[in-house]
């Protein structure tokens, strides 16, 4: 299959592809239909995409759009503004110092990479919101948020797989 | 996966400083949104109104294939089901007629009480084209708006019952804070006993009763609805009824926040009561700073009634004349109806 990103026009969608991702697992996330139950909250779709693209072409999932589709989910959930935008900025720059180890897992131990990830993405959550409601909150609902939001990952990576290979493609230097 | 088969971007191309920056934006995001949260409700507004057409949108295909895949499971208990939905309708056909009768009962006793007739309801139905259930925040996003003439604080109820509240509305969207929801907190009644309580979400399915007076024995049950204080919602909605967890109370909701797709938006529209206003006829004569009445003239039979409290004169004399007793309103004699 020919890549979106050999055509000039496709070059443009092939760069916003990631951030569309992200903005799509923001929007499913916050969707009114619920396959697991109310009492199971929504996986964190969005962190996929970021983490995903954070790796493998950080230049077209900066740390700029990771903020910005963090600030979509806290708008969208209707949650305190900034929350969200601060756990995926921290994790951001966790991915980004530690890049080489997240990058070189395979397998199971990709699965392992992205739940540090996403243990990082719910804890910095969680201290901001207890410092923000100034009490100190259940972990239950965090600890099932991370445990459907890393059940999903392989799957979904699959797609974003999919998706890199055939839309988005190598670094844009190699092409 | 991000595995090693992929072509790793290794250069970080100058992220530290935008992650500074991002970092200092967040920071800077949740301190105004701490200091002015009016601010970015408005701004949250703004942007539901303006991805209205896309949840829209999304929501159809999601919503039939929600249905498809609960119809397959539901198929083969549907006879099962059949059958216990024809001894509910039974059931449910003889609380119709209590309830009519209990009706006309109370029609009866209020037109003889001349009690103040229940305040108008409207409603505005609208459909739940978003649901965000994260860690502490259980809401739903609904298409009606200011437009349609949704105002904050109004209650959301489904067909079954209480769903939660309005706390913010856009033009063309409003969000509904769920009566689970950390932050969700309403006077409810609890009957029989008309025991006063405050209901508070805590992201479980069932609330609790988090206050109640001292004394007040609940059992499980015990129907819980709105208590109508505050003059925020209306009193009377159904909410659901008591059990007990081992620890305490909590409240099984009727509403099912779950498969709810379209809710109905009740515009309580209680007057503000005023009382009347004063003017120094109405009031009594000391309270008027006006001069005790004249005594009674001892050789005229039968004695005008004293209405004034024998106090000391008022230092100044005035010209007015000596007020009136307080006359009855027509309404003054009329029982509170219970709109606390």
């Amino acid at each position: 299959m020919e890549r979106a990103g050999s055509f000039m026009g496709g070059k443009f969608l092939s760069s916003i592809i990631p951030v569309l991702c992200g903005v799509i697992g923001v929007l499913a996330a916050n969707l009114p239909i619920s396959f697991m139950g109310e009492w199971v909250p929504s996986p964190l779709y969005a962190l996929m995409p970021v983490y995903f693209w954070c790796l493998v072409r950080p230049d077209l999932m900066s740390p700029a759009w990771a903020f910005l589709i963090g600030v979509l989910h806290d708008v969208l959930s209707g949650g305190p503004p900034g929350i969200w935008a601060a756990s995926f900025v921290a994790t951001y720059a966790v991915i980004d110092r530690q890049r080489d180890a997240f990058a070189g897992l395979s397998g199971l131990g990709a699965v392992l990479g992205f739940a540090t990830a996403a243990l990082i993405a719910c804890a910095t959550n969680y201290v901001i919101f207890d410092l923000y409601h100034w009490q100190l909150l259940s972990l239950a609902p965090y600890a099932k948020e991370l445990a459907v939001t890393v059940l999903f990952y392989a799957p979904i990576a699959f797609v974003l797989g999919a998706v890199h290979r055939n839309l988005v493609g190598p670094q844009r230097s190699d092409l | 996966m991000a595995n090693g088969t992929w072509r790793i971007a290794r250069t970080r191309g100058g992220a530290h400083l935008p992650l500074i920056i991002v970092a200092a934006l967040a920071v800077a995001l949740i301190l105004i949104g701490k200091a002015q949260s009016s601010l970015f409700d408005r701004a949250r507004a703004h942007v539901m109104d303006w991805m209205k057409p896309a949840l829209s949108a999304t929501r159809e295909p999601m919503v039939d294939f929600n249905r498809w895949v609960g119809s397959i499971g539901e198929i083969f208990a549907v006879y099962q089901e059949n059958l216990k939905l024809k001894e509910e309708i039974g059931r449910l056909r003889q609380w119709h007629n209590t309830a009519i009768s209990l009706d006309e009962r109370v029609k009866r006793y209020q037109l003889l009480l001349h009690a103040v007739p229940d305040p108008v309801l409207s409603s505005v139905v609208a459909r739940v084209i978003g649901r965000a259930s994260h860690p502490f925040l259980q809401t739903l996003i609904l298409d009606a708006g200011k437009e349609n003439g949704v105002k904050p604080g109004e209650a959301v109820v489904d067909a079954r019952g209480m769903i939660g509240r309005i706390f913010l509305t856009g033009e063309r969207t409003s969000w509904v804070i769920l009566l689970t929801d950390l932050n969700s907190r309403i006077p409810v009644t609890i009957e029989p006993g008309n025991a006063q309580a405050i209901m508070a979400g805590d992201n479980s399915p069932m609330p609790t009763i988090a206050t109640f007076s001292q004394g007040t024995e609940l059992k499980a049950g015990n129907q819980v609805v709105s208590s109508g204080d505050g003059d925020i919602l209306p009193e009377g909605l159904p909410i659901g009824t008591i059990v007990t967890d081992g620890s305490g109370y909590r409240v099984a909701l009727f509403a099912d926040q779950t498969a709810t797709q379209d809710v109905e938006i009740l515009d309580f529209k209680l007057p503000p009561e005023h009382p009347p206003a004063t003017s120094p006829d109405d009031l009594p004569v000391t309270a008027a700073g006006l001069p005790p009445a004249s005594p009674p003239v001892a050789v005229s039979p039968p004695a005008a009634p004293v209405t004034a409290p024998k106090t000391k004169p008022a230092p100044a004399p005035r010209t007015q004349p000596a007020a009136p007793p307080p006359g009855n309103a027509p309404g003054n004699d009329v029982p509170d109806a219970g709109n606390e």
